[in-house]
């Protein structure tokens, strides 16, 4: 079985022995009136069953269960991934302090050169001329409340 | 049928006043964008636009959104044909003899018999909406709480049968999309469960986070993660030398449409990724029954015609089981049902006799639709090309702040935004680990249903299980669940005999 794998089947096992465990905490009743565990109490039995079934189908074939992805031609990069992930929730967690003109123009600012926009005049005035349009057509336009922050805007 | 008839011109007066047909011209044009550009599909698109519709009348907003996922289908062949990129997943099948096509200089004729194929097949397809779904509607009322319960579980083993290339990741999925879908209150009892003392989760896991996370973010992060040379690569969109087909391509595109329509009407009513299907189906009949199958794979119109015949009577009929029953088969119309319930209609077999209007009002509006897109993609279809040409690393971080700012408009919440990414984060993951979003979706959306349904049933049976295998219809789709459950089984069987690997060993799946 290759590693990510079985650290996926691992996760999902976990996922449904959380599960069982809060299910059993709430009243399960009987099946003529089901408590409110009850439900995800079966689904989570039936999930780590289904996971440990993957385990062992798994280790009997001694292979990856499903097909095969062809090897990938491109070298892959998970740094710019959580770059580009760490961007977006920090602007997620500046929004209601910054407010959303300024953090979704400082957002695509900061996206567009993670991914290698390396033009500052380009990115710059993409990013302004973008988040004042998103301004416009949701705040102005459409009338819906996005964070103002301390701008005001 | 003269009633339905009846209905359908009150539809067409519903669907033809200025404001729904400004919706379904938006929701078309849309449609065709999301199709058209790799990467964002109709799930993802229907999510993300479903807070701009909170001020629309369910009508409206319906009428929009169910022109999203059919626009979509039609945008979707147009990066196949000149690019040999499907812009969906239906439209894969496309890429074979439509990207031949185009490297032929026969773009233009591949484009065009897409968009007239697509238009007679909906338009057909929409008449079988038509007749077929009031009488099923009233069959419907049969149907009790063992019945739909079955018929849930029935869907879910069949869509995790055809998506995906494990039926038991698939099926983990599919439950865990069930545990989620119970976070909040007991829909019974009114307890709450899983909410670890937030306000926010009271009223369940928003699916539009969990929709967009998935198959937005997750989408998005994938393609982050592929080299600068792929983000910087910009398209170079073919010119279109000759636009219409000929009085040949016509003749020889006539039989595949009418075949496509009815494959696509049949493989619509049942669970699964509907137009996938259809359009595969589609071409392999096709060149079945080709006088010339040595010349599909270099450019054969019929694998063109068929499948994208296929795709779009998929597309409609799809509506039938979500406005019937209640039940969605695929993670567009799970996205359309989510819809629904957001403006107060709760689709099932009383909603043509409640909701009258809109049901058809929504079903004219999809002929409108379809004669929208026969328009916009014939003359328009190098405007929307040339929308490629926008490289990936300026449309990824668009794509990004569309889906928060939809995320926030959804309820005002902050909370929302970091569950859309906290789903953007695993849809990530679930690519890298090869596990299917949609099975996860459906059950998320279908779960509380089909919990309410398993514990009425026990409460009518007393607590006996034999209630689902007493009833003659629940039987009926418990045993459908079973073959199809036994049906990787058989294929092994059926291979280890050298009698033929079947429909997911020529897809090139291995269902483990």
């Amino acid at each position: 079985m290759k590693r990510d794998e079985a650290i996926g089947a691992t996760l999902i096992l976990l996922f449904g022995a959380v599960t069982v465990y809060f299910s059993l905490r709430m009243s399960i009743g009987t099946f003529r009136a089901a408590g409110s565990g009850l439900f995800p109490l079966g689904l989570g039995i039936l999930l780590m069953g289904l996971s440990i079934a993957f385990f062992v189908k798994a280790g009997v074939r001694g292979l990856p269960i499903g097909k095969k992805k062809p090897p990938s031609e491109v070298p892959r990069s998970t740094q710019q991934v959580i770059l580009f992930m760490g961007a977006i929730l920090l602007a997620t967690l500046l929004l209601k302090e910054l407010g959303y003109p300024l953090v979704s123009f400082l957002l695509l600012l900061a996206l567009l050169r993670i991914l290698g926009e390396r033009r500052w005049v380009y990115t710059l005035s993409l990013s302004f001329l973008t988040a004042t349009g998103t301004y416009v057509l949701f705040v102005l336009w459409l009338q819906i409340p996005l964070p103002k922050g301390w701008i005001g805007l | 049928m003269f009633e339905s008839l009846q209905h359908l011109v009150t539809g067409f007066g519903i669907a033809l006043t200025v404001d729904n047909l400004f919706y379904c011209l938006i929701g078309a044009v849309i449609g065709t964008l999301i199709g058209v550009l790799p990467g964002i599909g109709p799930i993802a698109g229907i999510a993300l636009l479903i807070p701009a519709t909170y001020h629309l009348s369910a009508t409206s907003a319906i009428i929009m959104l169910a022109g999203i996922y059919y626009g979509a289908m039609y945008g979707g062949s147009t990066t196949s044909i000149l690019l040999n990129v499907p812009g969906e997943t239906a439209s894969v099948i496309t890429c074979i003899e439509g990207y031949q096509m185009a490297q032929k200089g026969r773009a233009g004729p591949a484009l065009a018999t897409c968009a007239i194929g697509s238009f007679i097949a909906g338009s057909i397809a929409i008449l079988g909406l038509v007749f077929l779904a009031p009488p099923l509607a009233e069959a419907a009322l049969a149907f009790g709480p063992p019945e739909y319960f079955s018929l849930m579980v029935f869907g879910f083993i069949v869509l995790c049968n055809v998506t995906g290339t494990s039926l038991i990741k698939s099926l983990m999925m599919a439950v865990v999309g069930l545990i989620i879908g119970t976070i909040g209150l007991d829909p019974v009892t009114g307890v709450a469960r899983f909410t670890f003392g937030s306000m926010s989760l009271l009223s369940g896991m928003e699916f539009v986070a969990v929709a967009i996370g998935l198959f937005g973010i997750g989408e998005v992060l994938a393609n982050v993660e592929k080299p600068l040379a792929f983000l910087e690569g910009k398209v170079l969109v073919p010119r279109l030398r000759e636009l219409y087909p000929t009085l040949q391509d016509f003749k020889k595109s006539i039989g595949p449409i009418l075949r496509g329509t009815g494959i696509g009407f049949g493989v619509g009513l049942v669970p699964g990724p509907a137009p996938v299907i259809a359009t595969y189906s589609s071409y392999m009949v096709e060149r079945k029954i080709s006088k010339n199958p040595e010349a599909f794979g270099k450019g054969a119109i019929e694998g063109v015609a068929g499948p994208e015949s296929a795709n779009n009577s998929a597309c409609q009929s799809a509506f039938i089981p979500l406005f019937v029953l209640g039940i969605p088969f695929a993670p567009p119309t799970a996205i359309l049902l989510g819809a629904l319930l957001i403006h107060g209609v709760s689709p099932g077999p009383l909603m043509i006799g409640q909701h009258p209007s809109l049901f058809w009002g929504v079903i004219a509006s999809m002929y409108i639709g379809n004669f929208i897109l026969l328009i916009l993609n014939l003359p328009f279809v190098p405007l929307f090309a040339n929308i490629l040409r926008i490289p990936k690393k300026v449309l990824l971080p668009l794509v990004i702040l569309f889906c928060i700012t939809g995320m926030y408009t959804v309820n005002n919440s902050v909370f929302d935004i970091w569950m859309m990414l906290l789903f953007g984060g695993i849809g990530f993951l679930m690519r890298k680990l090869d596990y299917e979003g949609a099975p996860l979706l459906l059950a998320l959306v279908l779960g509380p249903k089909l919990e309410v349904a398993f514990r009425q049933s026990l409460m009518i049976s007393h607590g006996d299980f034999g209630i689902f295998v007493n009833r003659p219809i629940s039987m009926g789709f418990l045993l459908a669940t079973l073959l199809f459950l036994l049906f990787p089984v058989f294929r092994i069987i059926l291979k280890s005999t050298g009698k033929g690997g079947g429909f997911r060993g020529s897809m090139g799946g291995n269902k483990g």
